[in-house]
């Protein structure tokens, strides 16, 4: 949790998330960087600050009601609804808990699907249309089809570690893909990878059995 | 003559880990601690048009100036609840309900746009502040002050872009296009109020500040 990351949201992106204009989908992926980037959690503390201060210096001219207090002290004592304990949940160890928590959403349960021999997709329910969030499980040494991206799509990674032509990425790692990147992600040899991602538009597969595999790769927002 | 060195730096990191001792902050324990209803009520007299300017200032879309007395009143119930779980050292009470608010403020408007089953709530996305360190907390403290001095004196350029993000609610795509600027410039002028906030960590000490 305290290891130096290489690869992390920009500043202007931590701005929106501290201020809460970030969408679900962006945020969902910031935040399981959060998760794993102690440097970045600081930041974000940091830019609170300004919220704090802007509020605070907002010229307090609003006029509250008389009623109002008497309202949240009724409410206050009303007794706590009991948190619901439905069913066992399955964590995964070490994942943020906002992940777990939509891996566990008993609502809208995410079944993990084969896309090829070396990865398999679980998509998650977020609530929002923009982007499709999902899981992606890369086996040990697992090559993924070449493709390249007609939107934005953000990964993190959850678990294990991956490679492209650019760069290697470990746990943690925020990375953003832009219209017209190519890449090849390669699982590491030395275990499975799991990876968040948030993408807008579908990929488009450059190889045949990309060609093959298109259609399991349409982007479902949900 | 080499005690004397040795013990200087202490005193310096002592004060930086002090609690916070501005009066709110103090009201917010007393009510973390001990349910106590007085304080909690000169914390409403004080937060509440606070919270209610807050909310007015809000130009996202879907909301309307009637969610005003509803946030204030959902984000107080919120300090009431969580306000065991309030570290005076990570944070001033007002950066503190801040973070409440602008969650509530997010959480409403989720809500009022959207009626199918939301599985996340915006507090899912934030995580406990770090266990405090006297170098984090020494920076922390002062950018706290920091921000406290500098925001006034901001450019305007810079000025209005923050407090259209944060007090407005608007992306800075949002903010390009109302502002008729590229995104660019906008990106720009917030990294360049950033710096002048001194929020900012140059590359070269990120790596330092992992292992504080």
């Amino acid at each position: 949790m305290t290891k130096f990351l290489n690869h992390h949201p920009s500043s202007e992106m931590l701005v929106e998330f501290s201020a809460g204009t970030l969408d679900t989908a962006t945020s969902i992926c910031v935040s399981a960087h959060l998760h794993f980037c102690k440097c970045c959690r600081n930041e974000v503390a940091r830019l609170n600050e300004i919220g704090a201060q802007l509020m605070y210096e907002a010229q307090p001219e609003a006029i509250i009601d008389n009623g109002l207090f008497d309202k949240v002290m009724a409410q206050i004592d009303q007794p706590q609804p009991a948190v619901e304990n439905s069913r066992e949940k399955t964590d995964i160890s070490g994942f943020p808990t906002h992940v777990n928590k939509l891996l566990n959403d008993a609502q809208n349960t995410p079944v993990w699907k084969r896309l090829s021999s070396s990865m398999e997709v679980a998509k998650l329910f977020t609530g929002q249309s923009k982007f499709e969030v999902a899981l992606h499980k890369i086996c040990a040494g697992g090559v993924t089809p070449k493709h390249d991206h007609r939107g934005l799509e953000y990964t993190v990674v959850l678990k294990g570690s991956f490679s492209d032509e650019k760069s290697v990425y470990t746990q943690g790692d925020f990375i953003i893909r832009e219209p017209g990147d190519v890449h090849q992600p390669m699982g590491a040899k030395n275990g499975e990878c799991i990876c968040l991602s948030a993408r807008e538009a579908p990929i488009k597969l450059k190889s045949i059995l990309g060609l093959l595999l298109n259609p399991w790769l349409r982007v479902n927002p949900s | 003559m080499d005690k004397i060195n040795q013990s200087a730096p202490k005193v310096a990191i002592f004060k930086s880990t002090e609690k916070r001792d501005d009066i709110w902050s103090v009201l917010l324990v007393e009510v973390g601690t001990s349910q106590d209803r007085s304080a909690f009520a000169q914390l409403f007299e004080h937060y509440a048009p606070l919270l209610k300017s807050f909310a007015q200032a809000s130009r996202q879309d879907g909301w309307f100036p009637g969610l005003a007395e509803d946030l204030v009143q959902e984000v107080m119930i919120k300090v009431w609840q969580k306000a065991g779980g309030y570290n005076p050292q990570k944070s001033s009470a007002t950066t503190w309900i801040y973070t409440v608010a602008r969650n509530c403020r997010i959480d409403m408007l989720r809500r009022k746009c959207n009626t199918q089953h939301l599985p996340l709530e915006n507090e899912d996305f934030w995580h406990e502040p770090d266990e405090a360190t006297p170098v984090s907390l020494l920076r922390q403290k002062r950018t706290e002050e920091h921000v406290k001095l500098s925001l006034e004196q901001l450019p305007q350029e810079q000025d209005e872009i923050l407090r259209k993000v944060y007090l407005e609610g608007k992306s800075h795509t949002e903010a390009s296009q109302e502002l008729d600027l590229p995104l660019g410039t906008v990106k720009s002028r917030v990294r360049l109020g950033l710096h002048k906030l001194q929020i900012l960590v140059a590359p070269e000490f990120k790596k330092e500040l992992v292992n504080d």
